[in-house]
């Protein structure tokens, strides 16, 4: 069964993609998404599109438009610094909460 | 660096918005293609993709408005809108815009007059430091010239200079005559406005030189012969102002060389600009007020003539400073009179009066209030008239705003759109009445001889745009809420026939209709009573015919008084011999000219006793007077030419004169005078008539010969013409230019001319309240025109069923007719408190006409009614002529 991502993850997942991956156009990120979570996390796969032109303007990630392996034309998004900054931030603190219901979840 | 992404991302939008859809696309498309390798039909798969995606219209617009620019586009959009809904309702908005500009230009036009006349700073270095300075009244025992208010002696002058404890400068200044004066830059004699002023002058005003220098404390201790000139009138004379530099000009007759351009925007501290000043000189020519008295300014302690400014020091208050000066001006004021008051005098106070606006405008500040108000009603009503303009059209769009809500737009975005449609109209309003403004002005500084250069400046620029922004606010926001409560079910399924849903709007725009004539009557009811003071003003008898009077004031340069007396003898001979010339005299001060000589009467060689008023006005006349006026004489004889300086001291007297120092007894043997030294026999009576103006109450009078009270440097010369007078004028002008070349004719106008002008102030009021009263008649018949209309179109469905039932069509009219007739009586209920007070606020510029004049209100009512009629006959007739069927149909 699929589930939607929790709103406000979209972000750091893409971030997260970007950095493992480099170079990346909106269709493959989309893709990648799916394929590492073995399918469980789908991207509501249109809500990609206003999430990248967010981090566009702060800035987390640059894009450029180039060729597909078909030869099409496609915007390619790369990690910026700034981008690499705020996914350490938000993959700490969602570690920590995450952590920290996990042990409330645990508790015998 | 948000900031710079968002801008490039603002900048190009367009290519942005084609690269996000491309993007999508291909994000469709290779979803399209995966689903067909996992085995789905070419269709389904598109479908698929297509459904996976999401609403990609609604994505575009989410994924724009993660730049934050999308408050920019709604505007944009309500602007595009805005223009549309104007651009389609031409006629609407052509009307909406006129009117709000007549009401804008008006008032911005009469406040720029007020700001600068009243309010105005001088341009000046600070001016919130620089004051004028005020006196109570001059010391008993003392003499004046000028307005007593403002006069000082110059050893007050002296005394108070050097008060540096909470002055940071005093200026002093002093008219060289008390109307232009006659100097020569090049070859012809011209007439200018020229002071005397203390060294100190510009320095202490913080008035820098355009070219040249200022006048220094130098010029002043060493009385050089330096002028320094402004710079209109060095470019007038010069062509080019600095020109002026090093070029000789004979004031008065005595040689100066220019040494200065004052800066271009100082036009002096007068209420007239100054062309000229010059240090205080020590010479009779260049006396104070060109007065030919023995004694200068400078050596009569006593003659209190000069005019003074005060710089305080930073940080001093006024108060502060009033309080520092006035022991000192009091001891300087009564040291020359025998070091104190009189017994039971009040002790001479001084006070400063900040120096805003032109200086003499104070008569002028009721008369602006009024025409400010006055103009400020107009605004009103002409607001007023778009909005029922407005208020129509939207309640015509009702459905437009119904389908809007309905289909989910926002209340906000509604009430936005509607606000940018009257910020629209009210500033293209603004822009259009800022150019009517400009004429209005000039007009009206053209109507009221006031030779100043009211420009729109800061002050008037901010009290536009806040009547402006009032206005648009009115517009917007009125309407918008009215409209966005309408109710969305009925108006949808329903349309004009149910009259019951705007009921409240209705009411609301037909009290705005009455208010409006509410004003219109005030309106009507002022210009009534100011044009029947005007007339009235025009109808009083002034004693004797003006028709053909010609009178030019001539000012030889000539000390010796038996050579002045052979000047003026040669000249009247002279003058005489003018073909269109009938008769010649001559007079110290201009009758209506607004001055006179006011002193103690002494008859038989005492003040009358047992009067409440000794007062005695008189003036100095040449041979022939009361011939050449026209001014009936009742007993004895004229003033001739053997009344000279040799002969034996004759007066002739008036009848209030005789009836109210002699009794009414034979007033021939007594003697009359304005001195206790001198007495003068009575040798003639003449009829009462009117000297300083129009206005005057029948006055104790005496005239002496000329030749008999010490000359005068400037006399009037009085001619009675055959014919229009200003038809002799050019052959005057060459008469006199043969006999004296360098003598200017000053002033040369009709007698008729002088007298209007000192009823100018009631000759502007009533012709500005004319164009205003005529100005709201048309708006308010155009608006009562609008609301009727509506309701008529309204009531279009009614008026057939009327019909079709077999009602009169008279009775249709009769039916429309008397909703104005009411709206008109309900407007005449409001209007006729408020004609009570304002009236009464007018009580004291009227003259022969009381405030609640019956015929003035009367008029003003009828008025109103006929507006009321006229505005209502049209649309009434239109429902009259309604044919039944179609109404039926209509809907």
């Amino acid at each position: 069964m699929r589930q939607e991502i929790p709103q406000g993850t979209l972000d750091m997942l893409i971030l997260r993609v970007l950095s493992s991956r480099g170079s990346l156009h909106g269709f493959e990120i989309a893709n990648q998404i799916q394929a590492i979570s073995e399918d469980v996390l789908r991207v509501e796969e249109g809500s990609l599109y206003p999430a990248l032109q967010r981090m566009l303007m702060k800035g987390w990630v640059t894009a450029e438009w180039g060729k597909t392996a078909e030869n099409r034309r496609a915007r390619y998004y790369q990690l910026s610094k700034a981008g690499s900054r705020q996914l350490a931030d938000e993959m700490s603190r969602y570690t920590q909460v995450s952590a920290a219901i996990g042990r409330i979840l645990n508790l015998a | 660096m948000n900031l710079i992404r968002r801008i490039s991302f603002l900048m190009s939008q367009d290519r942005q918005r084609r690269e996000l859809a491309e993007e999508m696309r291909l994000h469709r498309e290779l979803r399209a293609r995966q689903l067909r390798g996992h085995g789905l039909e070419h269709g389904e798969a598109s479908q698929t993709a297509t459904r996976l995606f999401g609403n990609e219209t609604l994505l575009k617009e989410k994924a724009n408005d993660m730049w934050g620019w999308n408050w920019l586009e709604d505007l944009g959009r309500d602007w595009r809108q805005t223009g549309r809904m104007l651009a389609a309702n031409r006629g609407f908005a052509a009307i909406a815009i006129l009117t709000l500009a007549l009401g804008i230009g008006a008032n911005t036009g009469i406040f720029t007059v007020t700001n600068a006349l009243l309010l105005q700073s001088l341009p000046v270095a600070e001016p919130q430091q620089l004051y004028r300075v005020n006196t109570t009244r001059m010391p008993d025992g003392a003499g004046n010239t000028g307005n007593s208010r403002t006069s000082f002696s110059d050893y007050v002058f002296d005394h108070l200079r050097g008060h540096s404890a909470v002055l940071s400068s005093l200026v002093a200044y002093v008219p060289l005559g008390s109307n232009k004066i006659s100097v020569r830059a090049g070859t012809l004699p011209e007439e200018v406005s020229a002071d005397m002023v203390s060294g100190n002058f510009f320095s202490g005003l913080g008035v820098k030189a355009a070219c040249g220098r200022i006048l220094s404390a130098e010029d002043e201790a060493a009385h050089t012969p330096f002028a320094e000139v402004s710079y209109q009138y060095a470019g007038l004379r010069f062509g080019e102002p600095c020109a002026a530099i090093g070029k000789p000009m004979n004031i008065k007759g005595v040689p100066f060389t220019i040494v200065g351009v004052a800066a271009s925007n100082f036009k002096g501290v007068e209420r007239n600009p100054t062309d000229v000043w010059i240090p205080f000189q020590v010479r009779p020519e260049l006396n104070a007020w060109g007065s030919a008295g023995k004694d200068y300014y400078s050596s009569s302690p006593n003659w209190w003539c000069m005019l003074m400014m005060a710089r305080l020091k930073s940080g001093v208050s006024k108060a502060a400073a009033e309080a520092a000066l006035n022991p000192p001006f009091q001891r300087a004021a009564y040291e020359p009179l025998g070091g104190k008051p009189r017994q039971g005098e009040r002790p001479v106070r001084l006070s400063l009066v900040p120096a805003r606006g032109i200086d003499g405008s104070a008569s002028l500040k009721q008369p602006l209030l009024i025409v400010q108000v006055m103009v400020g009603l107009l605004l009103v009503i002409a607001c007023g008239n778009v909005l029922v303009l407005l208020s129509v059209r939207n309640a015509s769009r009702a459905r437009e705003f119904c389908v809007r809500l309905a289909l989910g737009g926002s209340t906000g975005r509604l009430i936005r759109q509607l606000l940018a449609e009257s910020v629209v109209l009210v500033f293209a309003a603004t822009a259009l009445g800022l150019v009517f403004a400009v004429s209005a002005t000039r007009a009206l500084s053209r109507w009221a001889e006031l030779d100043i250069a009211a420009t729109p400046d800061g002050t008037v620029l901010w009290f536009t745009l806040l009547i402006s922004v009032a206005a648009a606010l009115a517009f917007g926001v009125g309407p918008a809420f009215s409209a966005s409560r309408v109710a969305i079910a009925d108006s949808i399924k329903n349309s004009a026939a149910t009259a019951h849903r705007d009921r409240g709007r209705v009411t609301a725009g037909n009290i705005l209709t009455a208010v409006q004539l509410a004003l219109c009557l005030v309106l009507l009811t002022g210009t009534g009573l100011l044009v029947r003071t005007l007339q009235n003003l025009q109808h009083v008898n002034v004693g004797f015919p003006t028709g053909g009077l010609l009178v030019f004031g001539i000012s030889p340069q000539i000390q010796d008084q038996g050579k002045a007396e052979a000047f003026y003898r040669d000249l009247i001979v002279k003058l005489r011999a003018v073909p269109q010339v009938r008769s010649v005299t001559l007079m110290g001060n201009r009758i209506a000219s607004g001055w006179s000589n006011n002193t103690d009467a002494y008859v038989d060689g005492q003040t009358p006793k047992n009067v409440d008023d000794t007062m005695l006005r008189w003036n100095d006349v040449g041979p022939d007077f009361f011939t050449t006026l026209g001014i009936p004489l009742l007993a004895g004889r004229d003033f001739n030419e053997a009344d000279t300086s040799a002969s034996g001291p004759v007066a002739i007297v008036n009848r209030t004169f005789v009836k109210h120092f002699l009794h009414g007894q034979n007033a021939l043997g007594h003697t009359a005078s304005f001195t206790g030294r001198k007495a003068f026999s009575i040798v003639g009576v003449v009829e009462d008539s009117k000297y300083s103006g129009v206005e005057e109450d029948p006055q104790s009078m005496a005239w002496f010969p000329y030749t008999q009270v010490g000359y005068s440097r400037t006399l009037h010369v009085e001619l009675r013409t055959a014919g229009p007078a200003m038809a002799a004028l050019p052959a005057v002008r060459k008469a006199v230019a043969e006999f004296a070349p360098d003598l200017a004719l000053l002033q040369p106008r009709t007698q008729q001319a002088e007298f209007d002008r000192s009823i100018s102030t009631e000759i502007l009021l009533a012709r500005l309240s004319t164009a205003f009263a005529v100005l709201a008649v048309i708006l308010v018949t155009i608006g009562l025109y609008g609301t009727i209309s509506y309701s008529v179109k309204r009531r279009t469905t009614e008026v057939g069923i009327r019909l079709a039932l077999g009602a009169e069509r008279g009775s249709v009219v009769w039916m429309i007719l008397r909703s104005g007739i009411l709206l008109s009586l309900l407007g005449l209920a409001i209007g006729m408190p408020l004609v009570f007070v304002s009236s009464r606020f007018l009580a004291s510029l009227l003259y022969g006409v009381t405030p609640l004049d019956p015929l003035s209100i009367a008029g003003a009512a009828l008025g109103i009614l006929a507006v009321a009629v006229l505005a209502t006959g049209i649309p009434a007739r239109r429902a009259a002529a309604i044919d039944p069927l179609t109404a039926l149909r209509y809907e």
